[in-house]
């Protein structure tokens, strides 16, 4: 890169949130330099399968152009333990997301950047941030330093960068998540037929109980055009001690399991990835989300909602992104990036944007998510009580008596599962 | 409801099989180099389940790591408790190459 003149803003890292705020920058006239160390863009993007599309509308006025593989409109959940099966499945009336390779999706939104003007420098680790006094001043790459009157932290999860320069505190196991997917390969026909969909038509999984060794976390399928994402995300806190095995053996029992080989019979593993999230978005922000000189977007700013059932994090990086080029653009035509300038323009917005505010509305919940027993003895009690209900000998028990009899087999007691189903149901 | 009629379980890949499946462009300086003697007193060994990749593993109750399968999820940095794990990310471009994730 040289030594060069400075750009208005430079870009760590060409994700979603990056290549966005990228994007929304160039093409408003900044000068933007769209720093990402993977060759090319989305080639170090992991993900689990589907993005929401609503927030993107706003984002991207050619969002049908994306590359995308299917629209979601068949939910299911499932819980299993050893030959029983518990299994929701829902058709929504309508879709609102869809399901993608984050690589390819990433890939467009840098595409649209680099045509609006802003320059790409892949192949390139940042090292540091540029500090002046408490002020970023651009960046550091190797024997490189090069200015920007602004920085976007775009880095991801994994925050070596803020880290390093103090902005952030060390990242703790019980914050974040391990993932880990297997891409497999059939032909679109035969993932139709198997998973009972339409022509086009895209189905979300979840899966609880056995297929995590019953620690927290859950298992995910996802059915793309003609391949399948199918993997699995353990919490890295407390109960993973527990995990007796390693989390790829617990991807290829998932595969292999009985009640669901046939899903995935045949079908060849294109790809293994593996990937961190995060768990307590709430902890894991930042104290700020702008500071002299710098805004952070994305993962790195803890924008990410894990509800159990549903997760979001590419298009809130995305938005998150736009709200922080919208911002710069302010700040910068003002011709002041001090951290007041970029907190008013970016993290006002931001704080009352719809990300921020779910963030807050399901702080309690994932609180209880968080609890071990969420995810042991609460779907044991699920599947013994109905299997009370539907394994008859002589005596039909009364719903009360199926759920006490559930209940007390895993040792919960009524008073604590009312409890803390009723804070679940409270804090939504 | 007889356990009998379970279809056999189909066989799991190792590791290798897996890693197998990416495109790497290795390179030949190891982005994380582990300090081994601080294994020593470790308990848990949390790295040696952790690791989506195998890059850890026992021998003779000690830990060796072997960058060259690195996933580059960060996994081992945040969940090692004697800060034995010295990482970054591979230089320019180097590592896995993701295709379809
Ligand atoms: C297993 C799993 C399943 C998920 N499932 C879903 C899902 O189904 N739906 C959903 O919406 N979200 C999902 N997410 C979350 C989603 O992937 C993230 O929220 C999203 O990718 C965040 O985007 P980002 O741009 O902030 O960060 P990232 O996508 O992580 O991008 C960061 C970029 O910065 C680059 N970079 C980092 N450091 C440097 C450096 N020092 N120098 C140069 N470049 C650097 C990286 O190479 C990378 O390209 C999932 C996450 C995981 C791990
Ligand atoms: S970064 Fe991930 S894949 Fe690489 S060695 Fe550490 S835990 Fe293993």
């Amino acid at each position: 890169m040289g030594q060069s003149a400075e750009f208005d803003a430079i870009v760590v890292g060409a994700g979603p949130a990056g290549a966005t705020a990228a994007y929304h920058l160039a093409k408003r006239g900044f000068n933007v330099l769209l720093v990402e160390r993977g060759r090319g863009a989305g080639s170090k993007q992991v993900f689990g399968g589907r993005i929401y599309a609503e927030p993107l509308r706003e984002v991207f006025d050619d969002l049908d152009k994306a590359p995308i593989h299917r629209w979601v409109r068949r939910e299911r959940f499932t819980i299993l333990d050893g030959d029983r099966e518990l299994t929701l499945d829902f058709r929504a009336g309508a879709s609102t997301s869809f399901t993608a390779y984050l690589t390819q999706f990433t890939q467009w939104i840098a595409q649209k950047a680099v045509d609006a003007g802003a320059v790409l420098a892949d192949e390139v680790r940042v090292d540091g941030l540029w500090l002046d006094g408490g002020r970023v001043r651009g960046i550091v790459a190797g024997p490189d330093r090069v200015a920007a009157r602004v920085v976007i932290v775009a880095e991801g999860v994994n925050r070596l960068l803020l880290e390093r320069a103090g902005f952030v505190h060390r990242a703790s196991p019980r914050e974040l998540a391990l993932g880990v997917k297997e891409v497999i390969k059939l032909d679109k026909k035969t993932i139709e037929e198997r998973f009972g969909l339409e022509e086009g038509e895209g189905l979300a999984w979840v899966l609880l109980g056995e297929v995590t060794d019953f620690i927290p976390g859950g298992a995910f399928v996802y059915t793309n055009r003609d391949t399948l994402s199918v993997g699995l995300v353990v919490h890295l806190g407390g109960a993973y001690q527990l995990l007796r095995d390693q989390v790829h053996v617990l991807a290829e029992r998932l595969r292999t399991h009985p009640r669901l080989s046939r899903f995935f019979e045949g079908g060849d593993i294109m790809e293994y990835s593996a990937h961190m999230t995060i768990e307590d978005s709430v902890g894991y922000m930042p104290e700020h989300f702008a500071y002299d000189g710098m805004v952070i977007v994305g993962d790195a700013a803890g924008l990410l909602l894990n509800t159990g059932l549903t997760i979001r994090g590419v298009d809130y990086a995305a938005y998150s992104g736009y709200l922080a080029a919208k911002g710069v653009e302010r700040a910068l035509s003002e011709g002041d990036a001090s951290a007041e300038a970029l907190r008013r323009h970016y993290e006002v917005p931001l704080r009352e944007s719809f990300i921020y505010r779910d963030l807050m509305r399901h702080r309690g919940a994932s609180y209880a998510m968080k609890n071990p027993r969420m995810f042991r003895e609460y779907p044991r009690v699920a599947l013994d009580t109905l299997e009370e209900i539907y394994t008859l000998g002589r005596e039909t028990p009364l719903p009360h008596e199926a759920l006490a009899r559930a209940l007390s087999r895993n040792r919960v007691g009524f008073a604590e599962f009312a409890l803390r189903m009723l804070k679940v149901v409270m804090s939504l | 409801m007889s356990q009998a009629q379970e279809p056999p379980r189909r066989k799991l890949l190792r590791i290798d099989d897996l890693l197998q499946r990416n495109v790497y462009d290795v390179d030949q300086r190891p982005h994380i180099i582990l300090h081994a003697e601080k294994c020593e007193e470790c308990e848990y060994k949390p790295c040696l389940r952790a690791c989506p990749a195998e890059c850890y593993v026992e021998v003779g109750g000690r830990v060796i790591f072997s960058y060259e399968g690195c996933l580059e999820c960060g996994t081992c940095r945040v969940v090692c408790p004697h800060d034995a794990v010295e990482w970054d990310y591979p230089v320019s471009g180097r590592g896995v190459y993701y295709r379809f994730s």
